[in-house]
């Protein structure tokens, strides 16, 4: 039984479902089918060939750097980010003045969009007169001079290096609401017990940030894996193909060069690469607030 | 004003059952309590007369009117069923003023804004509240928020009334005092009222008729005075009364002709009066239970006991005021006596009488009362 | 006055250090805007210029002015519509019990983790079909219906913490639902309205990605896009380029500002930057 109340307020549900259900879940089942398909140039065209483009993608070395790319990627700013996020909060947590600003600051870059820091990192590392190569030749340095992004050696730890800076404040945060959620008086415990300084946090705050580690890598992950934005204004996978990955190869592919059908492939291999991180995460999560 | 019908209500969550074959009749302007411990069947059965959650199976009459029946498919919303309910946190809405709070079930229903002026006026008088209608929720003590929860329950007359808990976040002064004016106020306006409580001091001093449940099964429905004085099963006789009712384990044993209840550390003859009940049951182990204040302290006279009276020994002595509390015991066997003086001392012996015309006999596999 | 413990002083070298690093790039940027090509070559990026000048900030602003006033119109409409659906499935999910509703739930919050890339080409002949493309409509629609997911959560995080005794008591009171999501549910929202309004603010204004495959290069294009294509195009003007970086910015650097304490709140509730 309905009453005009109960419609309304049905309306509006119903119009999020189809919203979602069209842009979310319609449209990745439309992406693996164009992915099956032999669409190339501007004309869609929905010939089904089956798996041809996946195979395709599996010899193409454009795709295979992208992928290796991708896992240095998840390697090394995966890590790199949860150390440095829990060295702040760490930082911040042994009783610091002006705590709040120096919180602000470090979440700063986080809240910034993915082309500014890219344009602001692009100045930092420009060769002539950038920031850090002026900066090491006024200090001495000299020798540590580099062409940064442009180097084909480095070009791609750069990148990582960037996006340790804009996430490490992320991670802080999540660390940090961790610690402080632990309750006060187990900490004093700790203290009477005999433990201080680092082993306190290493005996009895760390192994407590297990939740918080677990949500922060799961996003980590998966930014990882779709990096795009950042990559795409910094470098556009240059060097050469040295920085590329998989998100922006989907985007040239499909939007450059007209290849829906393999930029689609590439597009679901994306998907369900982070299919494998978050549906394990999204099961632990949902069975926990079961309990 | 209605009374209030159950016919067969059940309501299970997973696996927990909070209602199993319910069936009640609640008379016309009764003010009505479900009493038990703390846990999900008193309320859930509040909320099935609410219409606020929806049977598994059975029926809900107001008056002679079906609003609840999943078999025949029938549900009708709370909002149409002239019913208020008072919730154990008050469940005022923070965001508006006292006035707001009060008015709001009138606004909802579109009266006029003169009619609903008189009434929340009214009715803030009745609760004494007047001079509160311009605040907000946040800024009022336990008690006043009580009275405006009241209040907007109240100010739409509705034919009956459920409160849930209302006075359980109240300090003990405070409940008392609430106890005797929410008392007053049933009788004046002669709604039916169903009140859901654990605290059975509280269900013997408001209720005209009592419901006791226990994990969502009746064990009885009586007066106060009949819960008291014949409570049904161990579970109603140990439940009501503050302290509460001494249980004995025993045996029913036929000696010299006589009838005995046999405790081990002492034995106690069978009043005459209740033998033709027990008569069936020689042999049997038993359970007898009697309150602490039908036990008496006899002057006990140097070496010799008393006929009828146990030598126990005096463990603790509790005074609670206009009254103490022996703690006793004998071997295994405690007991409470309430008195109002004793010649006890901590650790020494006292001769105790009971009065064997208020005990109760229960059977101990079944747990029900024989008499 | 008792000497600070040489401990103590090293953690505030660390901590004063780090917010060096962290403030280094912006800083840059900064001083950067306001030099002119002569500075750029006299002056070190952290300095200040010798000469300060607002010439390069008018130049990016006349390039940029378009694209902003764009960000700005979606931004704002996507945001208040996502903000509005997501209340209102968040007030579904926790105070009406219905068969499925977990279900429902779990479809909302798989859409906060989903690779865009793998909706984007279907994304784009969506809105070439119903005539969206390079539209302002097609923008707002997108943000508005891949924002759900991520409002959907977060409303539904705060509308838990209301007890469900004051949504009985108001169905008792006769209120019916859409009534009882209007005069109670939505007065006593203002706190996960102003969190969701910012993250959804934030993340819509600093998206790439739908920018550049939706309204790439036409009239509509939202400044991320435009920003990306002026960097592209003035290689050596570096002050014109930082000019534009702040202009864009702007707006995320003021809402930070004042409004940190509910952006962190949308952060923490598992939310998670597109």
């Amino acid at each position: 039984m309905f009453t005009k109340d109960r419609l309304i307020t049905s309306l509006f549900l119903l119009l999020s479902l189809v919203l979602v259900g069209h842009f979310v879940y319609f449209c990745i089942g439309w992406n693996v089918f164009v992915s099956l398909s032999d669409w190339k140039g501007l004309a869609p065209s929905y010939n089904i060939v089956g798996f041809d483009q996946y195979l395709r993608l599996f010899h193409d070395p454009v795709f295979l750097t992208s992928l290796k790319n991708n896992l240095i990627l998840i390697l090394l700013f995966v890590p790199g980010t949860l150390f440095l996020g829990l060295f702040l909060a760490i930082l911040l947590d042994l009783k610091v003045r002006g705590e709040g600003v120096f919180r602000g600051i470090y979440l700063l870059p986080f809240a910034l969009s993915f082309v500014v820091t890219a344009t602001l990192w692009a100045w930092m590392y420009n060769l002539k007169i950038g920031v850090i190569n002026t900066l090491l030749g006024k200090t001495g340095l000299e020798f540590l001079k580099s062409g940064w992004i442009t180097d084909p050696n480095i070009a791609l730890y750069c990148v990582v290096l960037a996006l340790i800076w804009q996430f490490a404040g992320y991670t802080m945060l999540i660390f940090l609401a961790g610690i402080r959620s632990i309750p006060e008086s187990q900490i004093r415990a700790a203290e009477v017990d005999g433990a201080s300084g680092f082993n306190l946090y290493r005996r009895v705050v760390i192994p407590q940030l297990k939740a918080p580690a677990l949500s922060a890598f799961v996003v980590l992950m998966v930014f990882a894996l779709k990096a795009f934005d950042f990559i795409f204004v910094l470098t556009d996978g240059g060097p050469g193909y040295r920085t590329y990955v998989l998100a922006l190869m989907m985007f040239r592919w499909t939007f450059s060069k007209n290849e829906f059908a393999y930029g689609a492939a590439i597009a679901t291999i994306l998907f369900l690469l982070a299919l494998v991180i978050v549906v394990p995460y999204l099961y632990l999560s949902f069975r926990r607030e079961k309990e | 004003m209605v009374s209030v019908t159950i016919k067969d209500l059940t309501k299970q969550y997973g696996t927990c059952v909070a209602v199993k074959d319910l069936n009640l009749e609640i008379k016309d302007g009764e003010f009505f309590v479900f009493l038990g411990p703390s846990g999900c069947g008193k309320s859930t059965t509040l909320l099935c007369i609410a219409g606020l959650v929806k049977p598994d199976k059975g029926e809900v009459w107001l008056g002679n009117e079906l609003v609840t029946s999943p078999e025949r498919d029938i549900y009708m919303t709370p909002q149409k069923r002239e019913v208020a309910m008072v919730f154990q946190d008050y469940a005022l809405y923070p965001h508006m003023t006292v006035f707001k709070n009060v008015a709001f079930p009138l606004e909802v229903r579109g009266e006029d804004k003169g009619e609903i002026m008189e009434r929340v006026k009214a009715t803030a008088e009745l609760l004494g509240i007047s001079q509160l209608l311009d605040r907000k929720p946040g800024q009022l003590s336990g008690g006043q928020r009580q009275r405006v929860a009241l209040a907007r329950a109240m100010v739409r007359k509705p034919k009956v009334f459920l409160l849930d808990e209302p006075l359980a976040n109240l300090d003990a002064k405070l409940r008392v005092k609430t106890r005797i004016e929410l008392k007053k106020l049933q009788q004046k306006l002669g709604v039916t009222t169903i009140y859901v409580t654990h605290d059975q001091v509280e269900a013997m001093t408001m209720a005209d008729r009592i419901m006791v449940q226990k994990d969502g099964v009746t064990e009885q429905i009586g007066t106060p005075d009949e819960l008291y004085n014949h409570p049904s099963n161990l579970f109603v006789a140990g439940f009501i009364g503050s302290p509460e009712m001494n249980f004995i384990d025993c045996t029913l044993i036929e000696e010299g002709n006589r009838l005995w209840l046999d405790a081990k550390e002492f034995k106690i003859p069978v009043p005459a009066k209740i033998v033709p009940e027990l008569k069936s049951y020689i042999g049997e182990d038993l359970t007898m239970g009697i309150r602490p204040e039908d036990l008496y302290e006899r002057e006990s006279v140097k070496g010799i006991t008393q006929k009828n009276a146990l030598r126990m020994t005096a463990d603790i002595i509790e005074p609670v005021g206009p009254y103490l509390l022996l703690h006793l015991s004998k071997g295994r066997c405690p007991l409470v006596a309430r008195v109002k003086e004793t010649t006890a001392r901590i650790g020494q012996e006292v001769d105790i009488e009971m009065d064997l015309s208020k005990i109760h006999m229960f059977d101990k596999k079944t747990t029900e009362a024989i008499i | 006055m008792r000497s600070p413990k040489p401990r103590r002083v090293i953690l505030y070298i660390l901590l004063v250090f780090s917010v060096f690093l962290f403030l280094l790039p912006l800083w840059a940027c900064i001083t950067t805007s306001f030099k002119t090509v002569k500075d750029l070559i006299y002056t070190t990026p952290v300095e200040p210029p010798l000469s300060p000048t607002v010439a390069p900030l008018i130049t990016a602003f006349n390039i940029m002015v378009r694209p902003l006033l764009n960000s700005f119109t979606f931004t704002v409409a996507a945001m208040i519509l996502s903000c509005l659906l997501g209340s209102i499935n968040g007030y579904i999910l926790t105070k009406i019990k219905f068969r499925g509703s977990n279900i429902v739930f779990l479809f909302f919050t798989i859409g906060i983790f989903i690779p865009y890339q793998a909706v984007l080409v279907p994304l784009v002949l969506t809105m070439s079909k119903l005539g969206l493309y390079n539209q302002i409509g097609g923008l707002i629609l997108a943000h508005t219906a891949y924002g759900i997911p991520i409002t959907t959560l977060l409303f539904r995080n705060f509308y838990g913490l209301i007890p469900d005794s004051v949504i009985m008591a108001a169905k008792t009171d006769g209120a019916g639902t859409w009534t009882i999501y209007r005069r109670i549910v939505l007065p006593l929202s203002l706190l996960p309205f102003v969190v969701a309004a910012v993250f959804q603010f934030t993340s819509i204004w600093n998206d790439f990605l739908f920018g550049v495959v939706l309204a790439r290069g036409s009239e509509v294009q939202p400044a991320s896009v435009a920003l990306a294509n002026l960097k592209g195009t003035t290689e050596f003007q570096w002050n014109v380029q930082m000019a534009g970086t702040l202009w864009y910015a702007l707006p995320v650097l003021v809402i930070y500002l004042i409004l940190a304490k509910y952006l962190i709140r949308g952060y923490m509730a598992g939310a998670v930057k597109g």
